[in-house]
């Protein structure tokens, strides 16, 4: 009788993990197709599973990722932000700016960061008090964003002329690239406060239900303002570590579909856009599985004009597939 | 005697869990018939297996006579069987007749929508169950009646011959009640429908059903005729006793106190037009009732106390400081509690557990450092889960896995994490069951004891009469009276209520 149940138990214990991590299997899934499909290219089973491949992949999408952290946030508490890519433009060519004229990288950082959790800030609070969508405001911003960068600059781009702000990206800890370092730990703090701190909870309460939370004595407008502020926060981090590594930022291309990748990154890794759900965890592996989307498909040489259609295929798969085990269970 | 409906011996389970045990019931033709009991008692199983819902593991269902087992909905309506949810299904930016044909839409050939011929159809409808409303009319004008009716009017249209009416009162008060019991009436002595109506409010199943049956724990108990030989009719609490299996509704909650000084005085409060120019004072471990019938303004009274509401004039006094909560932040940190009405919408936060919504007013309170203490929370939920004797599995739990009346718990308890001084409590006991009900009026009782000064605005004049210390009536944003507890009779607060004087 006892084994019974325990057998019994772990079953089910088996079927919750699988529908609390099914995200887990899909990302080991993507990385299987993947190899498979280099492995038939190239005839080397493990060209796409060296370490060095998987170093690449995340140093190549550690800005969109950096980024699709604060987006989950914003996502979570109920909105959307269309305009990260051109507001990460904005921000690097103030940053730049401040470099070149202070002589000061500190003095950048500070900029980056400041302006980057301002604009968004504004953002949130055109958004609550105007109680328009979120997806208009932050459409209209990106336009207004895009066209400040190109106007300033004059359609060209800005460069850094002290080669030290280089280094922020451009350094290496043992084989980990600085890039990649800065993503976990913008992870690893994104996560406590989704889960340890008092904003966080709000965050996913708004979310959820705003009347509710609105009810329950918290100012529900200051909580959507903060989630937006997160997202800035990881802007600026974004122009940053971008700036750095290119050494330059094009006032019309940097940044470009940046926006529908970070949204696409963090609904693949399961924060729904119906707000109040959606783990910090998974979508971290929701980032990287749209990493490894991006860099096989380079690797593989498919057609750049079709690149974002078999990624789109990909993106409305994997989510078509979280959602039915959702339902499922 | 001709049986619209016969279920026999029907059996339910799931997952191991035997949800109907054997359970009769014979519904005659042309009556109003209630079906009672607590949540969790089988009713809606029941139903649903009526409806073709869900299947059945055991048992016969004879509608008119004729065995029939329905694997959908939409076999069961054919059959006749119309089933209106306790949820509004209407839809608020279409009229009133295109709400009537929602997904039946007449047409006249190629497609277009033939408006006309639905506007008469729906007069017609209306007409012969004697209903005044304009099918012109945009949906989101009407009121609750209205829109209630309006699903009740569908089921006439495709000539239902029974009608399962799943609460639909919940949310309608007094006059609206009635009304909607008298298109009910005129549906089955006018049209020979039969009507099996499931409800929480026992006043309303005496008083114009004419059978109950009572189901508890998923067994029969019994099916009585409303009027006695006698021709006195049966009493509630008789009822209840059935539903519970123990006398409750006789149960005295009501304790008398001392009063503490006052805590609340409001002067001369105007709302908009919704609440005009009322006065009244609270005092700590004072239960102040406010009732009236819809649209009284007793709602936008409390949302100004508040800080929901925004008052156009007056003044609110809270321990000898004039206050102006802006927002319900404002009255939070001024020691104002609110359990809204419409739990739904107003109180749940699906996507949290149990322990999440009960701690989400006093998240502050477990913070070390910037780090929320998750064994701070699991403490206080594991205490009030106790006092208040929640029923659930794991804290863990969503909290929409639980039933109504505990879900009412959980969203009291956050409130009573946060020791406000002031309380106020908006329709309590709303969608929940007789048991949970008597449990909720002893821990307002309790937490007035405690000197916490307690507003209850309640539709029910049964409610507030049971545990109230004063009672202020309102009549389209006036005060029109204020009855002490030995001035409290459902005539005295229905005459207040209706504009009327007590005249002395």
């Amino acid at each position: 009788m006892e084994t019974e149940i325990r057998i019994k138990s772990s079953a089910g214990g088996f079927r919750q993990f699988t529908k609390n991590h099914g995200i887990i299997f899909i990302t080991i899934g993507v990385i299987v197709a993947a190899t498979i499909a280099v492995w038939i290219k190239n005839g080397d089973p493990w060209s796409f599973l060296a370490a060095q491949n998987f170093i690449n992949i995340l140093r190549a999408n550690s800005v969109t990722g950096v980024i699709a952290f604060g987006m989950a946030f914003v996502i979570i508490s109920g909105n959307i932000d269309l305009s990260v890519g051109s507001q990460m433009t904005l921000v690097g060519i103030i940053t730049f700016n401040v470099i070149n004229v202070t002589g000061s990288i500190l003095a950048g950082l500070l900029t980056a960061v400041l302006s980057g959790v301002a604009l968004s800030m504004i953002c949130g609070f055109i958004v609550t008090k105007g109680a328009v969508p979120s997806f208009i405001i932050t459409l209209g911003l990106s336009y207004i964003y895009r066209s400040l960068s190109i106007f300033s600059l004059n359609s060209g781009g800005i460069t850094v002329g002290d080669k030290a702000f280089q280094a922020i990206s451009n350094t290496s800890l043992g084989p980990i690239p600085l890039p990649i370092l800065y993503f976990f730990i913008v992870f690893l703090l994104y996560f406590y406060i989704s889960k340890y701190t008092v904003m966080g909870r709000r965050i996913y309460a708004v979310g959820s239900n705003q009347q509710a939370t609105r009810l329950s004595g918290i100012n529900t407008n200051w909580v959507k303002i903060q989630a937006f502020a997160l997202l800035g926060l990881t802007v600026g981090l974004a122009a940053v570590i971008e700036g750095s590594r290119m050494n330059s930022i094009n006032s019309s291309s940097t940044g470009n579909g940046y926006d529908l990748n970070t949204i696409a990154m963090a609904v693949v890794g399961g924060i729904a856009m119906e707000g109040g759900k959606g783990s910090i965890v998974n979508c971290l592996f929701g980032i990287i599985i749209l990493a490894v989307i991006n860099t096989s498909m380079t690797i593989l040489g498919v057609n750049v004009y079709l690149v974002n259609a078999i990624k789109g295929a990909i993106i409305i798969f994997a989510v078509l597939l979280l959602r039915s085990r959702g339902k499922l269970n | 005697m001709e049986y619209a409906l016969e279920m026999r011996g029907i059996n339910k389970s799931f997952s191991g869990t035997r949800v109907l045990k054997d359970v009769d019931i014979s519904v005659e033709k042309g009556h109003i018939h209630a079906l009672v009991g607590e949540n969790g008692a089988g009713k809606s199983t029941l139903m649903n297996i009526l409806g073709g819902v869900l299947p059945m593991d055991s048992g016969q269902v004879l509608l008119f006579g004729e065995e029939v087992m329905f694997s959908s909905p939409a076999a069961a309506q054919e059959k006749g069987i119309a089933f209106v949810h306790q949820e509004l299904n209407v839809v608020n930016d279409l009229p009133v007749y295109e709400n009537m044909f929602l997904g039946h839409e007449l047409r006249k050939g190629r497609g277009m929508i033939d408006a006309r011929a639905m506007i008469t159809q729906t007069v017609d409808v209306f007409k012969r169950i004697h209903v005044d409303v304009d099918p012109k009319a945009m949906v989101r004008d009407l009121d609750a009646t209205s829109k209630q009716i309006i699903e009740i009017a569908k089921s006439v249209l495709f000539h239902a011959k029974l009608i399962i009416l799943d609460e639909p009162t919940t949310s309608l008060t007094g006059f609206e009640v009635e009304n909607v019991f008298n298109v009910m009436r005129n549906l089955t002595s006018d049209q020979g429908v039969t009507i099996l109506f499931i409800s929480h409010k026992l006043g309303e199943v005496v008083e114009f059903c004419d059978k109950v049956t009572v189901l508890r724990n998923g067994e029969l108990v019994d099916t009585c005729v409303m009027t006695k030989a006698d021709g006195a009719l049966l009493a509630q609490s008789d009822i209840a006793r059935m539903m519970v299996g123990k006398n409750v509704l006789d149960v005295e909650v009501y304790r008398k106190r001392e009063l503490g000084e006052v805590i609340l005085s409001v002067e001369g409060l105007h709302v908009g037009s919704a609440v005009k120019g009322v006065s009244f004072e609270l005092h700590k471990g004072e239960i102040l009732g406010i009732t009236g019938l819809l649209g009284d303004g007793k709602n936008e009274l409390v949302g100004a106390l508040f800080g929901d509401e925004h008052p156009t004039a007056g003044t609110i006094t809270k321990d000898g400081q004039t206050i102006r909560p802006k927002r319900p932040a404002d009255a939070r940190k001024l020691g104002i509690g609110l359990l809204p009405t419409n739990r739904k919408e107003n109180a749940i936060i699906p996507a949290l557990s149990v322990t999440d919504n009960m701690t989400i007013v006093t998240l502050e309170d477990y913070v070390s450092g910037f780090t929320m203490v998750r064994g701070r929370e699991t403490k206080i939920a594991e205490q009030f889960k106790e006092r208040l004797n929640i029923k659930v599995e794991r804290l863990s739990d969503l909290i929409v896995s639980l039933s109504g009346g505990n879900q009412q718990k959980v969203v009291l308890a956050k409130w009573l994490i946060a020791k406000p001084d002031i309380m106020i409590l908006s329709n309590p006991t709303q969608g929940v069951d007789v048991g949970a009900k008597n449990e909720i009026y002893h821990l307002i009782m309790e937490l007035a004891q405690e000197g916490v000064g307690i507003i209850v605005t309640s539709g029910e004049a049964q409610e507030v009469q049971k545990i109230c210390d004063r009672v202020l009536v309102m009549y389209h944003g006036d005060m029109t009276g204020e009855l002490e507890r030995e001035e409290l009779s459902e005539e005295s607060i229905m005459i207040l209520s209706t504009g009327g004087s007590l005249g002395q």
